[in-house]
């Protein structure tokens, strides 16, 4: 899979992971105000932020992988920067990133379109939500409560992952940073035209 | 000196996303000769170097024509990264061109790549960075360094892997005046050291012109303008190279103003200092700056007893009415910690600030950055709008008054366009056009001129000359302090051990070496006129 | 023996199965033995700062404190549970409250172990022991590396965004709408100026002979040995026993596959 990735590519991708790494625990004391005002349904509100690194990586570079690999990046960047979730969450990162890569697959890597990356987001919100289902035991809490984390959660990853990604990406292609990645050069072509 | 070809270049041509960036190069570059590269920006002069080492066009898809050879075979017939450890190369930016935590680790990143073995690395580094007068920092972490130490630290890299050829894009392009005479120094001490081919692309040729023996000039369609001496290049054809937008030297600039306003009898242009002495019949009347005396208006600015960020020691200072401050000293000496100090962006630790008779901590932040304007070093923090236009129109009252102000900055013509595809000098006047259509009663700039070309430079001093405010200003360079500033603050080590007119200072050497300064051209030259009528009358 | 020399791929492996055997639990007393002895191992040969250590576990003791009365509160009811407290809609079993404190324990038994690796691990070498011992391609990992060394110069941009936001008035965000627009004024700038120097970093990567090849002689070699090993059983053998004694004193209880 990497020996199609120019160098260029893999470090746009890690430092893209290095940005929201810094972006992520900004919005980690927001996660924590909501946590307390609702217990843990707080955090599936803003879940969908901690997957917008993949859907970007994605429509910026497409290329099968460019989902999981930044969003696991992002996870080893952060365990870098000293983290104390520690190495488990390369494995969340591993396993949401699989989440919005599966999507991608399911077009073979050739529909970016606003619909694709909601679902991408989604797709993230269903793999990360198996998993914190077994490590974080949501089997103790009442059905319905858990019913209600899944939808918020599905929500927060077609919103905050899906559609702020795409807002931002787009943000970004208009500077010209872009210009030698794919979704700069349909931006290019579209402004020309 | 050997006249084997080392590099040979024939119709060489590159394009890129549907653009030529060079046709039909022709040349050779003879081993261990030093060959400047130059031309005017947007000429392909970074380009054509990456196409000699072959990191284009794989790195960016473009589409290179003609025949390139090394030692006589073929570009094509090396491996991939075989040719990157005969042919190094130091690039413009120091902040990235790194990919490891600390010094050692970097210089041994390249000796990994070509798999030295690992009892031969050791040595290696060490050799390295001792060229390079790095060795102390051989545990250090790279983000630590100065700007000039990264610049050697990208040489020691490339010097570990022993090459044939150095190619040196734009080395100085980020760093201070001193720094960048140091590294040119480096480079002329290693050259004697141990032979190498050195191919370099500058701006400021000052540093460079006793190291190099060839010029290759590039016209701005990416074709060969001239191919020769430097002797040759600068004597005769200087004023048709300055036509074209392309950098001289400050000796050879001085020799043109000279020759054209006729009190230079040289024959050809002078490329010395000395030369430059020699041909000047009037030589007083050459290096005398006209000193209009300005009588400074109020305070409306007065520093304290500051002390800051266990930095900053005692400072006191006044800023007056339509004065145009500048502030130097070297990196690390506090220049830019006073500077947000004065902005109300940093808090003191002791001592007091007031702007317009009002102590800065009782201002609302809205209601002082109405009369107090900053201009960061990166003009791309400042912009938070999507195109010019409204960045310009952002918070402003009187929205007819855009168009006048892009005419003024040169930019009606991208008015539409996102602020950050502008060029870096159009960036440039257009972060400090956001500042300057508040008409605040005073601007701050740290380093204004950083990294822009001479043009650029000018035209901002000079817009911000015409400025009704008062400026203060962070700056490395004493040829604009020179020219525009009323006032000059030298700071070192977090204390201020000089204020007053930049005449003045120039004649406190005392101050000049302690700050590691340097005297501006004009001065400079002026002092060795001086000397030369002494050496005359005796 | 230090945990600073123990190899960084086998210290992380260690983590994460010991963190995998936990999940499998729902009692009290198997996290709380795990995080008795992973403290216990932590300042005994990890010559750890205890104040260092304690800023990175405070933010999971609140957050194991919410997951208690989440559970508390939002129980799944099996029949025979006992209440305790009622209230309303609100119903607080014995057993609800048991799992409630198993998975606040959980999440701090995950803290310790965590903060075990992060304090005693540096980055540089886990990278380099990834692909010594676990075969990451260097392209990925050196990637990794260059992305990682921009963090210090994005928090200073940041900072100096944030200033630059207050000189033109544009500081405070109070509404979603602003919220959403002040994140786009700081992330655009902070990456697009990150993607350009990313790419040139590439270039000078490439420019030193850099080509993601995978045999490779490192100048700092991140080696095996039986000290590693002895962890890696020390640890989980550490884990099993904790659910031993649980299940000795009574209270083990196996997640049952409810959904």
């Amino acid at each position: 899979m990497l020996a199609k990735w120019k160098l260029r590519e893999v470090i746009v991708l890690s430092v893209l992971a290095v940005v929201f790494a810094v972006v992520y625990l900004l919005f980690l004391q927001l996660g924590t105000v909501l946590f307390a005002m609702f217990g843990l349904i707080g955090y599936d509100l803003i879940f969908g932020i901690w997957f917008i690194v993949s859907i970007i990586a994605a429509y910026i570079i497409r290329k099968p992988g460019a989902a999981f690999l930044s969003e696991t990046i992002a996870a080893m960047v952060e365990v870098m920067i000293g983290n104390a979730v520690g190495p488990r969450l390369i494995i969340s990162g591993m396993i949401q990133g699989l989440g919005a890569e599966a999507v991608f697959a399911a077009t073979k890597w050739k529909n970016y379109s606003t619909w694709v990356l909601m679902a991408a987001g989604m797709g993230s919100s269903v793999f990360s939500f198996a998993w914190g289902f077994y490590v974080s035991g949501f089997a103790a809490l009442s059905p319905g409560y858990v019913t209600a984390m899944f939808f918020v959660r599905l929500a927060s990853g077609a919103l905050l992952a899906g559609l702020l990604g795409k807002y931002l990406s787009e943000g970004l292609a208009k500077t010209g940073a872009l210009n030698s990645f794919p979704l700069g050069k349909e931006h290019k072509r579209n402004v020309t035209v | 000196m050997s006249l084997f070809k080392q590099l040979e270049a024939e119709g060489l041509g590159f394009s890129y996303e549907e653009r030529d960036i060079f046709t039909n190069l022709t040349f050779s570059i003879q081993k261990n000769q030093s060959l400047l590269l130059l031309g005017p920006s947007g000429s392909g002069k970074s380009t054509l170097a990456f196409c000699l080492n072959k990191l284009y066009p794989e790195a960016v898809d473009g589409i290179l024509n003609g025949s390139l050879l090394f030692e006589g075979k073929n570009l094509d017939d090396f491996n991939q990264g075989e040719l990157n450890q005969k042919i190094g190369i130091v690039f413009q930016d120091p902040e990235s061109q790194f990919c490891m935590l600390t010094v050692e680790e970097e210089v041994a990143f390249g000796l990994e790549n070509f798999n030295v073995p690992r009892i031969e690395m050791e040595a290696k580094i060490e050799a390295a960075l001792a060229m390079v007068g790095l060795h102390d920092e051989k545990k250090s972490t790279i983000h630590t360094l100065s700007g000039g130490q990264k610049q050697k630290l990208a040489l020691a890299c490339v010097l570990a892997l022993e090459p044939e050829v150095i190619i040196l894009d734009e080395p100085t392009a980020n760093l201070d005046p001193q720094s960048s005479t140091e590294l040119a120094e480096t480079i002329a001490r290693l050259k004697k050291e141990r032979p190498f081919t050195l191919i370099v692309i500058e701006h400021k040729l000052d540093d460079w012109v006793e190291i190099i023996d060839r010029c290759l000039v590039l016209d701005s369609n990416g074709m060969i303008l001239f191919d020769g001496s430097p002797r040759q290049c600068f004597g005769e054809f200087a004023p048709f190279l300055q036509k074209e937008g392309i950098w001289l030297p400050k000796v050879v600039n001085a020799g043109i103003a000279a020759k054209n306003a006729g009190f230079y009898k040289g024959e050809r242009l002078p490329l010395r200092h000395h030369e430059l002495l020699a041909g000047l019949e009037n030589s007083v009347a050459f290096s005398i700056k006209n000193n209009i005396t300005v009588s400074l208006g109020e305070p409306i600015l007065e520093v304290n007893g500051l002390y800051a960020r266990g930095h900053l020691k005692n400072i006191n200072l006044r800023i007056h009415k339509g004065e145009m401050t500048a502030v130097v000293g070297a990196n690390g000496s506090g220049k830019t910690t006073l500077s947000k100090c004065v902005s109300g962006l940093l808090p003191l630790t002791q001592g007091q600030i007031h702007f317009l008779g009002m102590p800065l901590s009782k201002w609302k932040e809205k209601e002082l950055f109405k009369h107090l304007g900053y201009v960061f070093q990166n003009p791309e923090h400042q912009f938070i709008t999507d195109c010019v236009h409204e960045e310009i129109g952002f918070g402003l009252e009187d929205q007819a008054a855009i168009p006048a102000i892009l005419e003024k900055m040169g930019l009606e013509k991208e008015a539409a366009a996102h602020p950050f595809s502008l060029s870096q000098g159009q960036k440039r006047r257009l972060s400090v056009a956001t500042m300057l259509v508040h008409e605040q009663d005073l601007l701050i700039l740290d380093e204004p001129t950083f990294g822009q070309d001479a043009n650029t430079a000018h035209e901002i001093m000079e817009v911000l000359n015409e400025k009704e405010g008062s400026v203060f200003m962070i700056t490395h360079d004493m040829e604009l302090v020179d020219q525009y500033a009323d006032t000059v603050h030298v700071l070192d080590k977090g204390e201020l051990i000089f204020s007053g007119t930049p005449e003045s200072l120039w004649g406190n050497l005392e101050i000049i070496q302690q700050a590691r300064l340097k005297l501006p051209f004009r001065k400079r030259l002026q002092n060795d006129l001086v000397r030369r009528e002494i050496h005359v009358a005796t | 023996m230090s945990l600073h020399e123990v190899n960084p791929s086998i210290k992380a492996f260690t983590v994460v199965v010991s963190i995998l055997i936990l999940s499998v639990f729902f009692d009290p007393i198997t996290p709380l033995v795990t995080i008795l002895w992973s403290v216990t191992v932590t300042f005994l040969f990890g010559r750890v700062s205890f104040k260092k250590w304690l800023l990175l576990f405070t933010p999971f003791l609140f957050i194991a404190v919410i997951y208690v009365w989440s559970t508390m509160l939002f129980p799944r009811l099996q029949v025979g549970d006992h209440i305790i407290w009622q209230w309303g809609i609100l119903t607080v079993t014995a057993e609800g409250f048991q799992r409630g404190l198993s998975l606040g324990l959980r999440v701090l038994s995950f803290a310790t172990l965590s903060i075990m690796f992060t304090l005693t691990t540096k980055p540089t070498d886990f990278l380099l022991s990834l692909m010594q011992q676990c075969k990451l391609p260097p392209k990925l990992a050196y990637g990794i590396m260059a992305g990682y060394r921009f963090l210090p110069l994005i928090r200073e941009e940041f900072l100096t965004l944030k200033n630059a936001h207050r000189v033109r008035g544009v500081a405070g965000a109070r509404t979603i709408p602003e919220k959403i627009q002040q994140l786009k004024r700081y992330v655009i700038p902070l990456l697009a100026g990150a993607i350009r120097k990313a790419e040139r970093t590439a270039l000078a990567m490439e420019s030193k002979g850099f080509t993601g090849a995978k045999n490779r002689i490192f100048y700092r070699e991140i080696t095996v040995s039986r000290i590693d090993w002895i962890f890696l059983f020390l640890m989980i053998g550490a884990v099993i026993l904790s659910a031993f004694i649980s299940w000795k004193l009574g209270y083990l209880q196996f997640y049952n596959g409810e959904l």
